[in-house]
């Protein structure tokens, strides 16, 4: 089943009528497969489709949900982790407080990677760790802190180059057991976040559309990877400018491996690889 | 008169996609996308692979990067390749298909629907059926389907599969593919 551009504009058009949610300014492609996708899933066609979100809110919800995209994994492309370890966090090492906000944490991996990487660096105590996404299902995944062990045995690679190797000096290695911050359950296929973790980042639904900075702060780190992917060009700026206007100067914007920013904005950033320092 | 050429591979590909980049000219005039499998966890260094002895330059794109004439853009690890219909690259980490991410029938289909019928689209040596059906809609587009000679590839499941779910234009062995491209104008 091939959607025409009409198609999927009729499909935005209803959840905007029929709620907060506003995806116009979402890339085409990802947006017409998602939607294809869930006609798919749900065995439906498009009307059948539309008749439903305009009357049924939980549905709605649902599909909300479900054209989201959710791919995380703990230290996920480790050399961004390697810049934020030794490039970035140790300026902040001065600090009273450093605030963190992970806009668009999906199932929260990138926000336990963050707080063990903190934990390393004797940089937890004074940090206040921030997270938000618009699907309420990735946020609840993220509070419980548990996740598949066997798919995901690259995570403990991840951890091995980022935590316990060193990229500049191969002689040194820091041998940090991974039960000091999660265990593994083979027996149920697990791997779960130590509780001291769990208790520390307040997580919010927020929706990165509409251009609020929830948490009423300014912050010395944002992170938001493989999120402007799925933003048109217009919407990015948006995004990128919320971001701006809520970091301090000096303050640093870190984008996914293949992200950039454009235009204007980019103007007001010092870059450095994936890591955007606010002139 | 073609605008774009599209590239598919998995095993065994390798050594292929090395000898056509390695013999195209400098100043070939068609963007060349590449959606290529990779080891999981060989993320980096194969683009650097690749370009050693590349003719053109070849670049892991950023999402919402023009594609321009003369260089070659390679799915980055772990992503899926989109064109969009105003010949940009768009990146997606949606969820693997055919457990494949990138997956070649991705950008293959949306490749098609930008260039349509000014589209050439070539299926590698490959140990799974990724492909075969973004092959198909190329064609169905009008573009020109190729395909290696399966008698020629390490491993023949990917031409196959696009073989039996199309009918090519050509099936060429690697240096008919080389003469081919390098008589593009």
């Amino acid at each position: 089943m091939v959607l025409t551009d009409q198609e999927v504009n009729f499909f935005v058009s209803t959840i905007r009528n029929a709620s907060s949610y506003d995806f116009s300014e979402y890339s085409e492609k990802s947006l017409k497969r998602r939607l294809q996708k869930i006609l798919l899933d749900n065995n439906m066609d498009l009307l059948g489709l539309i008749n439903k979100l305009k009357t049924n809110k939980d549905f709605l919800e649902q599909t909300v949900k479900d054209i989201t995209v959710n791919t995380t994994e703990l230290f996920r492309d480790p050399l961004i982790w390697q810049t934020l370890k030794y490039r970035i966090l140790p300026k902040f090492t001065e600090n009273k407080t450093i605030n963190i906000w992970h806009a668009g944490c999906s199932t929260g991996q990138e926000v336990y990677s963050m707080m063990i990487l903190l934990n390393e660096l004797n940089l937890l105590d004074k940090a206040k760790i921030f997270a938000s996404d618009i699907n309420t299902d990735a946020l609840d995944a993220a509070k419980k802190g548990v996740y598949k062990y066997r798919f995901n045995i690259g995570y403990l690679d991840n951890f091995d180059k980022v935590i316990k190797e060193n990229p500049f000096n191969y002689d040194e290695y820091n041998d940090v057991p991974y039960n000091k911050y999660f265990k593994i359950d083979k027996v149920s296929d697990s791997i779960m976040m130590n509780d001291f973790l769990k208790k520390i980042p307040i997580f919010r639904q927020h929706d990165l559309v509409k251009g609020e900075n929830l948490y009423f702060a300014k912050f010395d780190l944002i992170l938001c990877r493989n999120v402007i992917i799925y933003f048109k060009y217009s919407l990015q700026n948006k995004v990128f400018k919320l971001f701006h206007d809520h970091l301090y100067t000096n303050g640093y914007l870190v984008l996914g491996m293949h992200e950039t920013m454009l235009g204007e904005i980019a103007s007001r950033f010092d870059k450095k690889g994936q890591a955007y320092r606010k002139k | 008169m073609y605008k774009a050429l599209v590239i598919g591979g998995s095993a065994g590909s390798f050594q292929v996609i090395t000898r056509i980049l390695n013999s195209l000219p400098k100043n070939f005039p068609l963007p060349v996308l590449l959606s290529l499998h990779r080891l999981k966890h060989v993320r980096s260094g194969f683009v650097e692979a690749l370009s050693i002895k590349s003719g053109i330059e070849v670049i892991e794109p950023f999402d919402k990067d023009s594609i321009k004439p003369g260089k070659a853009y390679l799915a980055p690890s772990n992503y899926h390749m989109y064109v969009e219909l105003n010949k940009k690259i768009a990146l997606s980490t949606e969820e693997p298909v055919n457990h494949s991410r990138p997956s070649i029938d991705l950008t293959f289909e949306t490749a098609a629907q930008a260039y349509r019928d000014k589209l050439i689209g070539i299926i590698l040596s490959g140990a799974n059926r990724d492909g075969a059906y973004g092959l198909k809609k190329l064609k169905q587009l009008g573009g020109l389907a190729i395909v290696q000679d399966p008698n020629e590839c390490q491993v023949k499941t990917m031409t196959e599969a696009s073989l039996k779910l199309t009918t090519v234009d050509h099936i060429f062995t690697t240096q008919q593919i080389i003469n081919f491209l390098q008589g593009l104008k």
